[in-house]
């Protein structure tokens, strides 16, 4: 398994702070179509994949739930807003409060499973999310919440996308640096500890279970802002936002992105809102051509887009480390330790 | 795969499971959440008995309804069975989790479904839709599931992109429009049960006999036969399996299509008693997720507990819960997988890892 | 003596656990009869065996020979196909079958290639015929090592490779075994035995190889180690034959 990487090398940083600058400049070179339907969903569709990426990365969990946690997010804000006529802002709050919530939950659950039934039981909750909010006819049944205002400062997100789209990608990068910081803190380095070896991180007294919840609950709360910056952005909320296609969808965001690196979530994004915005009217099968490209990227690039670039990166910066890996292997140390574990 | 030695190992193990609920060393957390379980699930069987019955036994009384009811969940269960037996003896074997077995279910359904309008009897019809579909597993596992053993994440990945892909071209090229597989000819009424005057379809009795005897055949297949034999210590150390002579390639060849078969042998009678449509591939790979979740890994006898659980819960909860929380049925659907990995992670006939 | 008479030969044999390097360009040859390796804990005799029997993990390169017929990078089945029959430590029964399902696995085609057949099993092992419905966990220590043992004959071996056969056996036990052993070898079946018990492999073998460190540093008579103390000393460690440490 590729290690999820945390150093930034000088290149790296330049790279990323030349994206920013792009990104940030998007309304003032695009149409407003395009900022307000394409990047801004860019933006928030990363965010929530960011979430499952970090999952995945640092916490060696692979989570289908993060799209009703997104949607638990959206829900409860859209509830608040156009039912109880509340503050933007304070339904927002509870909105995320509310996924977090729904993580801790899920996740502790979920903690103590290995990953492969992680990946099933996060997946039958998103179904169950799914069935709730398109039964109970509180949050609207099968047509939803519609009238989903974004706050007044932030303009009409259709004809004027450019206020939404700033604070959008405010929450992007405060995302992104939180769970980079995240990953150095100590709790991250334990995180990465019960990722790797879960047997020796809890025979050293780190509580696997406990880790991986929080994780889990700091994931749902990034997936719950991507549900209301969502919500916001479509002014909508519904269960086909969030049932078995969209929960796949996200895993095919972030598989496409790449699973052990953070931009690779917004990577993925940008890659499969253009695709879908522009050729699914092409052609008739796009899922099946989404999927070759899925399978296709397991099969040949586990580290999807971002992990080829890195790949590329490595392969025009360093050859020398690749040849002195190889005369390592050539006279390998006898370790002490791993003799005594094979007797 | 267990089966009946495996009941009886259950059997003491959730003995003992109780009996840590008195000792005072067993860690609070599952004390806790077994005796919250425990209490739970008491109290819902007494809930339902009430409903059921509280109005006494007599036909003028509830209990007819709760027949009824209870056989739509058995016959759910035989559906959940079929198809979940075959997840979890390719899941036990190989860990392997074929997110694409759902699109078996459902390919299993349009491939039935074109023989009967062609013409073909539905007992044979259904039996060649199995072989299909068997046919259409093995070469999936040949092609992407052979050289990546023991890449449970990787394996994972690689059959939800074939489900997306399986699932665009069933709607390619079947007709999407929810459609029923008509029941063979004798099968197409109702039988009188005998009791309070009810009068049952045949085809859902068909089902829950359909499903009861592929249980058995497949008991007999793991624990009378060397197949099953293998398959079992395959289960057990494919290693030392291999290090006795058995083909193992051979032996997961075979058990991926027999699995992958009996998904779309359950497609046909899923098709005929539900329906034949898009999303029917989800439900039946979620409803296999948590069979095999409650059941166990690896275990006949988990998969048939696992589908009784959750088709009886299902139906028994659209019927009994109190008025206006009916839509919160599934709900209870997760609850009972929080109280069974609350009491026993790993399935109630799984073994620890 | 020449390689042409060889039954197993193994050359340059390595083996890996990640990059970590466990066995080191293990050569030797095995003629007719049996031999032992020995050596203390950690040094990579059950690596050797699994290697030999083509078990991953570890990765192993190199070269294994039995009878001429290379089996470097086979799967393991067409390694016992070929004619190595693997008891392994700890006996790893399967606690799904029972004893005489054990015996049933194998396959058709190796039980009717040689002499050894399930009721053959049974003459050899009386024991075991009347525990045939109990499950491998139900069995004694004893027990248990014969049913690894008469599993791996069913498939007809030219070579028996057993790993710490004595571990965790009583002494009465262990005599049972060796006097078991001894009649196998005297039918010609080849016996290769990883011991960790000097004494024991001395009375299972005339041959012993010292492992130390992944690599053979030894290759010597029973007689000659067991006399030499100083040498048990060097390769062994510090116990003496007589306490030799059990598992």
């Amino acid at each position: 398994m590729i290690r999820y990487r945390g150093a930034w090398t000088v290149g790296t940083r330049v790279v990323l702070v030349l994206v920013l600058l792009a990104v940030a400049l998007v309304p003032a070179f695009f149409s407003t179509y395009f900022t307000g339907a394409v990047a801004l969903k860019v933006l928030w569709l990363g965010l929530a994949a960011a979430s499952l990426t970090f999952l995945s990365g640092q916490g060696g969990m692979v989570s289908l739930a993060q799209t009703a946690l997104f949607g638990v997010g959206g829900y409860i804000t859209a509830r608040l807003m156009v039912f109880e006529a509340m503050s933007p802002w304070l339904a927002a709050l509870i909105g995320v409060g509310a996924a977090t919530a729904a993580g801790l939950v899920v996740g502790s659950i979920a903690s103590g499973s290995r990953v492969i039934y992680f990946l099933m039981i996060t997946l039958a909750f998103a179904v169950v999310a799914y069935l709730f909010f398109s039964q109970v006819s509180t949050f609207g049944g099968h047509t939803g919440i519609n009238g989903v205002f974004a706050p007044a400062p932030l303009d009409n997100p259709t004809l004027k996308p450019t206020a939404v789209y700033y604070v959008c990608l405010a929450c992007c990068v405060v995302a992104y640096l939180l769970l980079r910081y995240v990953g150095r803190t100590p709790f991250g380095l334990a995180l990465q500890a019960v990722r790797d070896e879960p047997a020796r991180a809890n025979a050293l007294g780190f509580d696997v279970r406990l880790h991986r919840t929080l994780a889990f609950a700091l994931a749902a709360a990034i997936a719950g802002v991507a549900g209301v910056l969502a919500t916001w952005q479509t002014t909508r909320i519904s269960p086909g936002t969030i049932d078995v296609t969209r929960t796949i969808e996200l895993l095919v965001v972030a598989v496409i992105g790449g699973l052990y690196r953070l931009e690779g979530a917004w990577l993925g994004a940008f890659v499969y809102v253009l695709l879908d915005t522009y050729l699914r009217g092409l052609s008739g099968r796009f899922e099946t051509w989404i999927g070759i490209a899925f399978v296709a990227i397991v099969l040949l690039s586990p580290g999807g887009l971002a992990g080829l670039l890195a790949r590329i990166d490595e392969e025009v910066r360093r050859p020398e480390r690749k040849r002195r890996r190889r005369r390592r292997r050539r006279r390998a140390p006898r370790l002490g330790s791993a003799l005594r574990r094979t007797g | 795969m267990s089966g009946a030695r495996g009941g009886a190992r259950a059997g003491g193990a959730v003995a003992t499971r109780l009996a840590s609920l008195t000792n005072p060393r067993a860690g609070l957390r599952q004390q806790v959440s077994a005796s919250l379980a425990i209490a739970a699930a008491l109290a819902a069987v007494l809930w339902v008995l009430y409903k059921a019955f509280g109005e006494g036994l007599g036909s003028s009384g509830n209990a007819p309804q709760f027949i009824v009811v209870c056989l739509n969940g058995l016959s759910l269960a035989g559906l959940y069975f079929i198809t979940a037996s075959g997840f979890t003896l390719i899941f036990g074997l190989m860990r392997v989790v074929n997110m694409a077995h759902g699109s078996f279910y459902l390919l299993g359904a349009y491939v039935g479904l074109g023989f009967v309008e062609d013409g073909v009897p539905w007992l044979v019809a259904v039996v060649l839709a199995g072989l299909v579909v068997g046919a259409v597993g093995l070469v999936i596992q040949q092609v992407f599931l052979r050289w990546n053993q023991g890449q449970e994440l990787r394996q994972a990945l690689i059959t939800i992109g074939l489900s997306i892909i399986l699932g665009d071209q069933m709607v390619a090229h079947f007709d999407p429009t929810p459609q029923t597989i008509p029941p063979p000819s004798g099968l197409t009424g109702s039988v009188s049960l005998g009791l309070y005057g009810i009068d049952y379809p045949s085809f859902r009795l068909f089902v829950i006999g359909g499903a009861a005897l592929i249980g058995l055949l497949l008991w007999l297949l793991i624990q009378r036969t060397r197949f099953g034999i293998v398959v079992r210590a395959g289960v057990d150390n494919g290693a030392m399996a291999s290090a006795l002579g058995v083909n193992v390639q051979l032996v997961f060849a075979a058990a991926f299509f027999l699995g992958s078969a009996l998904a779309g042998l359950a497609g046909v009678f899923g098709g005929t008693v539900l329906s034949v449509a898009p999303g029917q591939d989800d439900k039946f790979l979620l409803s296999s997720l948590i069979v095999v979740i409650i059941g166990g890994m690896g275990s006949l006898a988990g998969a048939a507990l696992g589908a009784l659980a959750l088709g009886l819960v299902e139906q028994l909860a659209s019927v009994y819960l109190p008025e206006g929380y009916t839509n919160y049925s599934i709900l209870l659907t997760f609850i009972l997988l929080i109280v069974v990995l609350a009491v026993r992670p790993t399935g109630i006939f799984g073994r620890p890892e | 003596m020449s390689s042409e008479a060889s039954m197993l030969e193994v050359d340059g044999l390595s083996a890996f656990y990640g990059e970590a390097r466990v066995l080191d360009e293990i050569s030797f040859t095995l003629h007719e009869g049996s031999a032992a390796i020995v050596g203390r804990n950690g040094m990579g005799k059950t690596t050797l065996c699994r290697a030999i029997m083509g078990i991953t993990p570890p990765d192993s390169e190199g070269s294994v020979l039995l009878d001429g017929r290379e089996l470097g990078g086979e799967p393991s089945y067409v390694i016992c196909s070929a004619g190595i029959g693997y008891v392994p430590q700890g006996r790893e029964l399967f606690p799904s079958l029972t004893t005489d399902e054990h015996l049933r696995m194998i396959g058709g085609r190796l039980v009717a290639r040689g002499r050894w057949d399930v009721d053959a099993v049974y003459g050899l092992f009386p024991q075991l015929a009347r525990r045939r419905r109990l499950s491998g966990a139900q069995l004694s220590g004893g027990e248990q090592q014969m049913l690894a043992i008469g599993r791996a004959l069913l498939t007809n071996p030219r070579l028996l490779l057993m790993d710490e056969p004595s571990e965790g056996l009583a002494p009465a036990i262990v005599d049972e075994l060796l006097e078991t052993c001894h009649r196998l070898r005297d039918e010609g079946i080849g016996l290769l035995v990883v011991e960790q018990n000097l004494g024991v492999a001395g009375r299972l073998a005339d041959r012993l190889l010292v492992m130390v460190s992944g690599r053979i540093e030894h290759d010597t008579h029973a007689a000659e180690l067991l006399e030499d103390e100083e040498a048990q000393r060097r390769y062994l460690g510090v116990e003496s034959m007589a306490t030799g440490e059990g598992a």
